[in-house]
């Protein structure tokens, strides 16, 4: 790949009524990274998520991905993007090999081609054993698993997760690590949000500070940690919640008496 | 912990025993409460509720001055006993139609305080002789018990018989609403759950026929079906006064024994699966293996099916109508509906072959918020067009799954109800009409998809969104009657082919012609459906994600 940038976004806004959810942002992503988009609850990273991936027209703004823009060359950025969004549903009547044939299929792929990689992503993520159950009956941690299998099938160039490890066991949690982590290797692109630090640190070389529909800092992780011990002491910092101890008169809290 | 007094099982300090208050005057507070903040949520909730209210009290009046006035009529207690199994009927059915109605009838919502079963009954069965409901059931308890009531003893017999029998609707309420929440709490419950509003819709629909033939009859019609409710609780508080009334003591006090068999019987159940719900877990994702391969029907569809996207969308659209709740219950309604219309007038001789086209509009229906019939699932969907061409293919793929289904029934329907007229010579245009109307109803389904997409909430029996109404409402009836407009040539042509004088030689032509205009307003509806799809896949995707 040229182009050293995956994703390019300048001056992103997004208003819902007199909310303002996304208020302006600039962001570039490097190719081939491992990149975590942080922040608290209510930051703006699912709508920052869905307007980069086409899935929620911005007020304003450009989102290039790959040199291509998101909005005016749908046919380059879909066939180069897989989405894992946070809140919306699967196709939950189908069952997991089903929806994989099916996503497979709608994308363009040959039929083999679709089957002989589904049944290869069910058996790495361990959702074998539950191909034929339906996506319905699935755990959280089953559904995101699935979701990750339907949104990698196309072997997309940048991939998307919105909170892929919220609700998930430690199990599956450690399977989907080993399978992005593989993916990432290979020279493509993870661009994914949580608000859980310890895991971003553990897992992203470059990160992006989201609070109140801004960005507050980006870049490689040891850059925007800074002096801060942890990333999660370097982000309270930015956002400015330090110093808020827990109430020193829960007195009462704790000690056995009733 | 290291605590050197005696502790209890758990580790913790048990405090000294102390009688326990009642909770029943605190759980009767929280009905209150939770009806009181309920009404202060909004000024429409609040009329609405209003307005509900005193019709409901204002139609118990009527009924009951109806029945005072009635009293002594030859037949008044074939009226008044069937009236208290209606009554009783009406609580059984009502918690699960309005599951969430009253919040106290949610006995999970209270499983994590400390109480047991049986101060939790009593507590909740007096919270639910709170509000309009009971007050509308003792009115028209009293209007029945009044209707029969003849001599002291019957008014004796009375007084106990009106508050037993409401005990009895309000306990087989909370035993029925009980019973609801543990089937709800399962997957297959839940989709079981929304199918039975499609046994109403249906059922409706034959009681309306039903009612038709005995509209002529009169009250004595219903001594037979009064005898045997006469001892069917709580229809035998009623018929205890009536068995007062004519001096039969012994059926009053069997009758009235059986009154309070059955609340205890009620009691004894509601306060069992009372327990269970609050003490056993959820099993709504454990599934045995072989069910699982049960669900996996269908197999052989990818075969019958053409191949690429078009294939793909109809595999996935035809596995829906069978495998998801909503779109089956609405699928079955409209074969269900389209079929009974013209058939069931054809049967009682007042119907026309035209109404056959019943079956094409009904499930043309289907056509409409193809989208919003996807939920926010739509996403996957939104992802895969980047083209007019794909948003073209993935409409005509939408509309071949429901041709699959809809062209051979609507056809079988048409039949049916010519043979059942003996009409064959009009079979011809009836076909041709059908085909006509639905193609248009796909036309126009298709093009309001793309234009007034709107949400289905997946539970409970609503099929718009809140707030949504509007939207339904634009897309459905406007798209109707844009499809009646675009039929206008094809109901032309038939009309032309009666009152002309040589049409009826040529009404022949009106197969084809229907046919081939019905595929021609299809192709060109997806064709203007599509790019509009295409330039507006976010502004769908909102629309349809609000379920």
């Amino acid at each position: 790949m040229v182009s050293t940038s995956a994703v390019r976004i300048q001056g992103l806004w997004k208003r819902f009524g007199q909310q303002i959810a996304v208020a302006g942002i600039d962001l570039e992503l490097p190719a081939g990274k491992f990149i975590g988009l942080v922040g608290p609850n209510g930051a703006g990273k699912t709508t920052t998520l869905s307007m980069v991936t086409g899935l929620l027209r911005p007020d304003q703004g450009t989102v290039e991905i790959a040199g291509h823009d998101v909005w005016r060359d749908p046919v380059a950025v879909k066939a180069r993007i897989g989405v894992l969004p946070e809140g919306l549903r699967l196709f939950e009547r189908l069952t997991g090999r089903e929806l994989l044939a099916y996503s497979g299929r709608l994308r363009g792929l040959p039929g083999d081609e679709v089957d002989r990689r589904a049944a290869q992503l069910l058996d790495v993520l361990d959702l074998a054993g539950a191909q034929h159950k339906l996506v319905v009956d699935y755990s959280t941690g089953m559904r995101k698993k699935i979701g990750l299998a339907a949104a990698l099938l196309h072997n997309p160039e940048v991939l998307f997760l919105d909170e892929p490890f919220e609700g998930v066991d430690p199990v599956s949690a450690q399977t989907i690590r080993g399978v992005l982590e593989r993916y990432t290797a290979s020279g493509a692109t993870v661009v994914f949000s949580s608000h859980v630090m310890e895991l971003v640190e553990s897992l992203c070389d470059w990160v992006a500070v989201m609070a109140a529909g801004r960005i507050r800092a980006q870049g490689p992780l040891a850059e925007v940690r800074g002096d801060a011990a942890t990333l999660q002491e370097a982000f309270l910092a930015l956002v400015g919640a330090q110093g808020r101890a827990a109430g020193s008169d829960l007195d009462w809290l704790g000690g056995g008496a009733r | 912990m290291t605590a050197t007094a005696p502790t209890g099982p758990t580790g913790r300090q048990t405090p000294p025993a102390a009688p326990a208050p009642s909770i029943t005057p605190v759980v009767v507070r929280l009905k209150l409460s939770l009806l009181r903040n309920g009404l202060r949520q909004s000024g429409g909730r609040r009329a609405a509720y209003l307005t509900s209210a005193v019709l409901a009290l204002l139609f118990a009046l009527s009924q009951l001055l109806g029945l005072i006035v009635l009293r002594g009529h030859a037949h008044i207690a074939s009226v008044a006993v069937p009236g208290g199994a209606l009554l009783a009927l009406g609580w059984a059915v009502m918690p699960l139609f309005f599951p969430s109605g009253d919040e106290t009838l949610d006995p999970t919502r209270l499983v994590m305080l400390p109480l047991r079963p049986q101060p939790l009954v009593r507590a909740l069965l007096a919270a639910s002789l709170v509000g309009v409901g009971p007050l509308f059931t003792v009115l028209l308890l009293a209007g029945c018990v009044i209707a029969v009531a003849h001599g002291a003893v019957a008014w004796t017999v009375a007084v106990v018989a009106v508050p037993l029998a409401l005990l009895v609707c309000v306990a087989l309420a909370r035993a029925v609403a009980a019973a609801n929440i543990q089937l709800l709490t399962s997957r297959r419950g839940r989709d079981l759950a929304v199918l039975s509003g499609l046994v109403v819709a249906v059922g409706a629909q034959l009681v309306n026929f039903g009612m038709q033939r005995l509209g002529t009859a009169g009250l004595a019609q219903l001594d037979p079906a009064a005898d045997v409710l006469r001892w069917v609780p709580p229809a035998t508080a009623v018929g205890a006064v009536d068995s007062a009334s004519r001096g039969d003591h012994a059926a009053a006090a069997a009758q009235l024994a059986l009154t309070a068999a059955a609340l205890a019987a009620l009691l004894g159940v509601w306060a069992r699966s009372l327990t269970r719900l609050m003490t056993s877990p959820d099993a709504s994702t454990v599934q045995s293996p072989d069910a699982a391969a049960r669900e996996r029907s269908g197999g052989g569809l990818a075969r019958l099916v053409p191949p690429g996207r078009t294939g793909t969308v109809m595999e996935r659209s035809l596995r829906y109508i069978w495998r998801d709740p909503k779109t089956k219950a609405a699928w079955m309604t409209s074969l269900a509906i389209g079929l009974i219309v013209p058939v069931f007038n054809a049967l009682q001789g007042t119907g026309s072959p035209y109404f056959a086209c019943f079956a094409a509009g009904m499930l043309g229906i289907q056509m409409y918020n193809q989208f919003g019939q996807d939920t926010s699932a739509f996403w996957m969907v939104a992802l895969t067009i980047s083209t007019p061409r794909d948003a073209y293919v993935e409409l005509r793929g939408r509309a071949l799954a429901l041709l699959t289904v809809t062209l051979p029934y609507a056809t079988l329907v048409t039949v049916l109800t010519t043979a059942l007229l003996g009409g064959w010579a009009r079979l011809p245009q009836v076909l041709g009409l059908s085909f006509g109307l639905l193609g248009a109803m796909l036309a126009t389904g298709a093009w309001m998809s793309a234009r007034f997409p709107y949400s289905i909430p997946q539970e409970g029996y609503k099929n718009v969104v809140p707030g949504q109404a509007g939207l339904a409402w634009i897309a459905v009836f406007d798209g109707m009657l844009s499809a009646a407009l675009l039929c206008s040539p094809v109901i032309a042509l038939t009309i032309w082919s009666h009152v002309s004088a040589s049409g009826g030689d040529w009404s022949w032509v009106l197969l084809p012609v229907g046919a081939l205009y019905g595929a021609g307003l299809t192709v060109l509806g997806l064709r203007l459906a599509a790019p509009r799809t295409a330039a507006r896949l976010p502004e769908i995707l909102t629309a349809v994600s609000k379920g």
